[in-house]
């Protein structure tokens, strides 16, 4: 027990500043996804000059968007699923079928961040059609972005949903050893998933 | 063999699987003991992919539209205005929440923002007018399904991407579905109001009230206006539609109604933000399952295992509203949407259906899902609005439900009903 509460603590609060940088770029994400998309519609009516890369910067945004808020969801309770079951069994045994499923859903996530890794690797062999950061304006030679740094976005995102999995994990192992009593409610209340 | 997938996948749905892991495990799985190791990474290049799209921002857009106009008092301007409309009539603040929540459908995509913005404000105002809690919370939860049906509709933007169809023709075909089912609810309260002697909410409004009524509702009415002008238009597609409308939404927030402030945007960003993650990871997971269904042929052994029962085209019709309408007491529209679509879809539309009036019978038959119990979503939105208790919501919503599986029967039978206004766009031929 001193062994699982040993790790569950420290993890939860690197989960915590993590998750929490994680959902404050989240939002300064959407809120450029927004601004990138309506530079596109003025230039193109206004100023009659379609822009090429704001729809490609809107997407890499979307996709580090998606990557960094969605642990926080997963840590919320927030993925969609049937719990009819759980609800309806004995309360050992949805213990024990929860941390099964969330063993399986590690299982997922370990397989998908192997994955991960050779599809970020490729990325570094293309660049982006259109993102360039335009080093020019301070005196150095601009570049096109390398496609990686999207792939990085749902491997990122793959690495934080399996640190909170294993939160999970251990909570539900804490939980089923009686000790429930020990462990910290798991919100920080400041957000809701619907 | 890979055609096992699909059991396998119920089997951890109804275990209680997320839907996002699950529709990874039950291929991932099959591929791994059918040694076709190579394509699992297909399976994530698919994930990725499926996330990676323009069209699907739209997603993020209209929740965040729709956040900030509930935050920014632009519902009770609404249903100020629908109450100067039909307050008078017997059973008022029931018409005048079916009512806002068709005039609110027009701004946002999502039944659960519509039973909670309009809940919180209505429910306690029919409490106080002397309806019970239940029949309170049943209307508003019943009412707020006409949301996804009424353009914009994130469920309708989730089809067209995973199926290929175009959003605006989804968006128009939806316009009568959507109004119909508000009438069939506002017939249903009329009903109802005669028979237990609901109370008008307030004595007719005079023209000059409704018109300032009108007035003060203007900016908010003129949204769909934008989005479905822009978008038919050709001057915005439909994702930037949804960002111009979050623009506008700012806008009138802050500046014409001043009743939104810089420091409610964060909290407003960060729930649309992490909803639409959750939303997004699902498509993306949703487009490799589809890549396992056409691998798999599971629709081809679906369909001779359909046309089985009947090769009547309106008998499997009806079997397949069942099938949806059950499957939609189980599991929220856009997953179901987004599971049953690649299955379903191209049976029917080889058996003659068109694709643009399956998609709407889906996708009105799921969101209606979302007010049926035992898991109706929006039945525990409501719930914890009104602090009702959700088995009694439960039976008090049945006559109006009863409406809305005549209006999907209606839309099945009838296709002009959804598909007059695409086709006159010139969307269907």
């Amino acid at each position: 027990m001193a062994i699982l509460l040993g790790i569950l603590r420290p993890l939860q609060v690197v989960l915590d500043h993590v998750l929490r940088l994680g959902r404050a770029l989240a939002i300064v994400a959407i809120a450029l996804m927004v601004v990138c998309i309506l530079l596109q519609v003025f230039m193109r009516y206004m100023l009659n000059n379609a822009l090429p890369w704001p729809e490609e910067a809107a997407r890499f945004l979307m996709l580090w968007m998606t990557g960094l808020i969605a642990p926080s969801a997963y840590r919320r309770g927030g993925f969609v699923a049937i719990d009819m079951l759980t609800l309806m069994l004995p309360r050992s045994l949805a213990a024990g079928l929860s941390l099964v499923l969330l063993l399986l859903s590690g299982a997922v996530l370990v397989m998908g961040i192997e994955l991960g890794q050779r599809h970020v690797t490729s990325g570094w062999m293309f660049a982006s059609s259109s993102l360039r950061l335009p080093l020019e304006w301070v005196g150095m030679e601009g570049f096109k972005i390398k496609l990686a740094w999207m792939y990085l976005s749902l491997y990122t995102g793959l690495i934080l949903l399996l640190a909170v999995n294993v939160e999970l994990i251990l909570r539900s192992l804490v939980a089923m050893l009686g000790q429930e009593s020990r462990l910290r409610p798991m919100l920080d209340g400041s957000l809701r998933v619907e | 063999m890979l055609i096992w997938f699909l059991p396998l996948f119920l089997l951890f749905l109804m275990l209680g699987l997320p839907v996002f892991f699950g529709m990874l495990a039950a291929p991932g799985i099959l591929l791994l003991l059918n040694g076709q190791e190579r394509d699992l990474s297909l399976l994530y290049r698919n994930v990725y992919n499926g996330m990676d799209s323009f069209p699907l921002m739209a997603i993020p857009f209209f929740m965040l539209a729709g956040e900030l106009m509930n935050r920014g008092g632009i519902t009770l301007r609404l249903v100020e205005f629908s109450q100067a409309m039909m307050g008078h009539f017997r059973g008022g603040l029931a018409h005048v929440n079916v009512l806002s929540s068709m005039l609110f459908a027009g701004l946002s995509g999502s039944a659960v923002a519509d039973t909670s913005a309009l809940g919180s404000m209505l429910i306690p105002a029919m409490e106080r007018e002397g309806y019970t809690r239940r029949f309170a919370a049943a209307i508003t939860a019943a009412s707020s399904v006409i949301g996804p049906i009424i353009p914009p509709s994130g469920i309708m933007i989730i089809y067209a991407y995973v199926m290929g169809e175009s959003v605006a023709a989804l968006f128009l075909a939806g316009i009568v579905p959507g109004i119909l089912v508000g009438l069939g609810l506002m017939g249903m309260v009329k009903v109802m109001a005669d028979r237990y002697d609901f109370p008008a909410s307030r004595a007719k409004a005079t023209w000059p009230e409704r018109g300032q009524a009108s007035l003060k509702a203007f900016f908010p009415l003129l949204t769909p206006v934008i989005i479905l002008g822009g978008i038919l238009g050709g001057v915005f597609t439909p994702t930037e539609a949804a960002a111009v409308a979050v623009a506008y939404a700012i806008l009138i927030g802050m500046f014409v109604l001043r009743t939104l402030s810089l420091r409610d945007l964060p909290e407003v960003l960060s729930r649309a933000a992490m909803t639409s993650a959750v939303v997004l990871l699902l498509v993306g997971a949703a487009m490799a399952f589809k890549t396992v269904v056409s691998l798999s042929h599971a629709p081809e052994q679906l369909a001779a295992y359909i046309l089985a029962l009947s090769e009547n085209p309106l008998i499997l019709l009806f079997l397949i509203n069942l099938l949806l309408f059950v499957v939609g007491m189980f599991l929220d529209a856009g997953p179901a949407i987004i599971i049953l679509g690649p299955i379903l879809g191209p049976i029917f539309v080889s058996l003659g259906i068109d694709p643009i009036h399956f998609a709407i019978i889906m996708s009105v038959n799921l969101t209606v899902g979302l007010a049926t119990p035992p898991m109706g979503l929006v039945l525990f939105v409501a719930s914890s609005v009104s602090g009702e208790r959700v088995e009694t919501i439960s039976k008090a919503i049945l006559p109006f439900l009863a409406v809305e599986i005549l209006v999907i029967f209606l839309i099945t039978f009838f296709p002009a009903l959804s598909m007059t206004i695409p086709r006159l766009a010139g969307f269907v031929n």
